[in-house]
């Protein structure tokens, strides 16, 4: 299936994707509009940074994941085709089981009525607009034997880099 | 092949699907004790409130049984089970013989073991038919009593409340969800609830329920009377295992569960509330009666059932609900008792609480009141195992240094199919 990665090396923690994501998931697809919307569209993806790293997290459609054994309104689940983790946001009750055991804490619920939400993969888009902020291609959209092989490329060019530097 | 099933609830459901992930083509029966098609047992508050509808509670498509072959036994109950002869019989004499059978047959309100408890008014809140008996008494009462400060008795509580009764829990101990969270969090959510119009009295026991054939009022222990139309019974659950008395299957607290969800007998398995597992933090042999370990001790079971070898790694205490709000979510061991260590960090006024218990390095519980997101990073960190002596302080501020918990947390359920330093990809499962 294809999945969001990352290439952590690359996330300066600009939150570009953070941005990208809420405007997706808001009323009117536009950030001059979003930013007024009541209540604020909410991003399902997160960057967590300290002084010297950076990595941004969302939904890892685990294969067996634990929110879909937690979740008692039956509003989530595994997709086989797919491989989707998927929340029915309209039976969500905000009991917060799903959020007690997602380990990567990336589900999120907003204020009073709103249902937890998580990354979707964005399935009606050929790419996902969070990939697509991103200015330094920490974020990469496909299969994972594609993830690696783009992970190769950088890292020997890393290594020549890194030759052409000490030489 | 065949298999029965006794039980339709989460452990039930899933142990159809964990026999089908494996197995299509072999005969399921099921006996389920209540005549509605498997529904979400902890939606009854949202049934009562009023923001769900019967069908809302529904799991499953209406087609579910039908599609994966499932022959429905519906208002039936399991009275005694022969092992050897491999048959289960039902109330009304009926011999149903299997080759590998599921008991999830969950647990019952325990009683209050109290004059007049037979009197109209007073239920157990656990079943969608307990629900409806309360929502068509709510409409003519104007109170309700509950007794019982565990999770059952305050969403009894709470919805009871959002439908603008006068609600009074009564406690024996000191105070709210003992079972459930320490006394910070307990002494903050019950501030919480009152200032929301519960009360909370605690101390206090019914000693017999008054009225004629409907219920009046509460005589307490302290000789008070207290009137009221409805009383709600939130004094816990015993599992539902009568039926295997004098059929060699061991039982305990519940029906012993081996690390397969195995029982004593080679092709009898056990689920859900009426299984007795290994807890994963203390190690000791309990039962977790919750939603999320009995959803996944049914498919574990279910898979095991059809064939297939997987293990079931223990169940752990764990909660999470909302009250008007607020938020909390608790795991795991949470008090201090042989060398535990306790961080916490309080913000009282802005109903905020967090509590880590480490032990030997590992963290062991915790309990969030108030900013609950990062509950699941705890979760996985218990669950693990690890050794966390060097974060205590970063864990309990909620900063999570993903870079630090990298070897933390690799390999759990596909984290890192990111390039490791090594420039090796962690394999997808």
């Amino acid at each position: 299936m294809k999945r969001i990665f990352v290439d952590e090396e690359r996330c300066l923690g600009c939150r570009s994707c953070e941005i990208a994501c809420a405007i997706k998931h808001s009323h009117s697809n536009k950030l001059e509009k979003a930013i007024r919307e009541q209540p604020l569209p909410i991003s399902r993806i997160r960057v967590r940074k300290d002084e010297n790293n950076a990595i941004p997290l969302q939904c890892r459609h685990c294969p067996e994941p634990s929110c879909v054994y937690a979740c008692i309104a039956g509003g989530i689940r595994k997709d086989e085709k797919t491989g989707l983790v998927v929340f029915e946001e309209k039976k969500c009750v905000r009991c917060y089981s799903c959020v007690m055991v997602c380990p990567f804490a990336v589900i999120k619920l907003g204020k009073e009525e709103q249902p937890a939400v998580k990354c979707d993969l964005c399935q009606e888009e050929e790419i996902p607009p969070c990939v697509r902020a991103c200015p330094t291609g920490a974020l990469f959209f496909g299969e994972a034997e594609e993830f690696q092989e783009l992970m190769e490329k950088r890292r020997k060019r890393g290594e020549k880099d890194a030759l052409l530097n000490t030489g | 092949m065949h298999y029965l099933i006794l039980g339709n609830c989460a452990a039930g459901l899933n142990g159809i699907e964990g026999i089908r992930s494996l197995d299509k083509k072999g005969e399921i029966t099921l006996i389920s004790a209540e005549s509605y098609p498997a529904y979400a047992r902890c939606l009854i508050t949202n049934f009562l409130i009023g923001t769900h509808s019967e069908e809302d509670l529904y799991l499953r498509e209406k087609d579910f049984y039908q599609k994966n072959g499932v022959k429905v036994l519906p208002g039936k109950k399991a009275v005694r089970i022969f092992p050897k002869e491999k048959k289960v019989e039902t109330e009304e004499g009926k011999k149903i013989p299997y080759d590998a059978l599921l008991i999830a047959t969950g647990a019952s309100p325990k009683a209050l073991m109290v004059k007049g408890e037979e009197k109209k008014g007073v239920f157990g809140f656990r079943t969608l038919e307990d629900a409806k008996q309360i929502l068509k008494r709510a409409e003519k009462a104007e109170k309700a009593l509950v007794f019982g400060g565990g999770l059952i008795g305050l969403k009894a509580g709470y919805a009871l409340k959002k439908k603008g009764l006068a609600v009074e829990v009564i406690v024996k101990s000191p105070r709210v969800l003992s079972r459930v969270v320490e006394e910070n969090s307990s002494r903050l959510i019950a501030k919480w609830l009152q200032e929301k119009g519960i009360k909370i009295r605690t101390g206090l026991a019914a000693r017999e329920i008054l009225g004629d054939k409907e219920m009046s009022g509460v005589l307490l222990d302290n000789g008070e009377e207290v009137k009221a139309q409805i009383a709600i019974v939130g004094k816990g659950v015993s599992p539902n295992l009568s039926f295997t008395e004098g059929s060699g299957i061991n039982t305990h607290w519940g029906i012993v569960a081996d690390n397969y969800l195995r029982t004593n007998f080679q092709e009898i398995f056990v689920a859900g509330d009426v299984a007795e597992t290994k807890d994963l933090v203390t190690g000791e042999r309990t039962i977790n009666a919750l939603w999320l370990a009995a959803q996944e001790q049914g498919k574990t079971a279910g898979i095991n059932m059809a064939g297939g070898e997987k293990a079931y790694p223990g169940s752990i205490g764990a909660n999470a609900a909302e009250f008007f709000g607020l938020p909390f979510i608790s795991m795991g061991c949470l008090q201090a008792r042989n060398g535990e260590i306790i961080r916490e960090r309080k913000e009282e006024k802005k109903f905020i609480y967090r509590r880590l218990v480490f032990k030997e390095g590992r963290l062991i519980g915790a309990v969030l009141v108030g900013k609950v997101e990062a509950a699941g990073i705890y979760m996985a960190l218990i669950r693990k195992k690890e050794r966390v002596e060097n974060l205590m302080d970063e864990l309990l501020e909620g900063w999570i240094d993903y870079g630090k918990f990298e070897k933390i947390l690799e390999g759990e359920n596909g984290f890192r199919e990111t390039v490791t330093p090594d420039g090796r990809l962690i394999k997808l499962p």
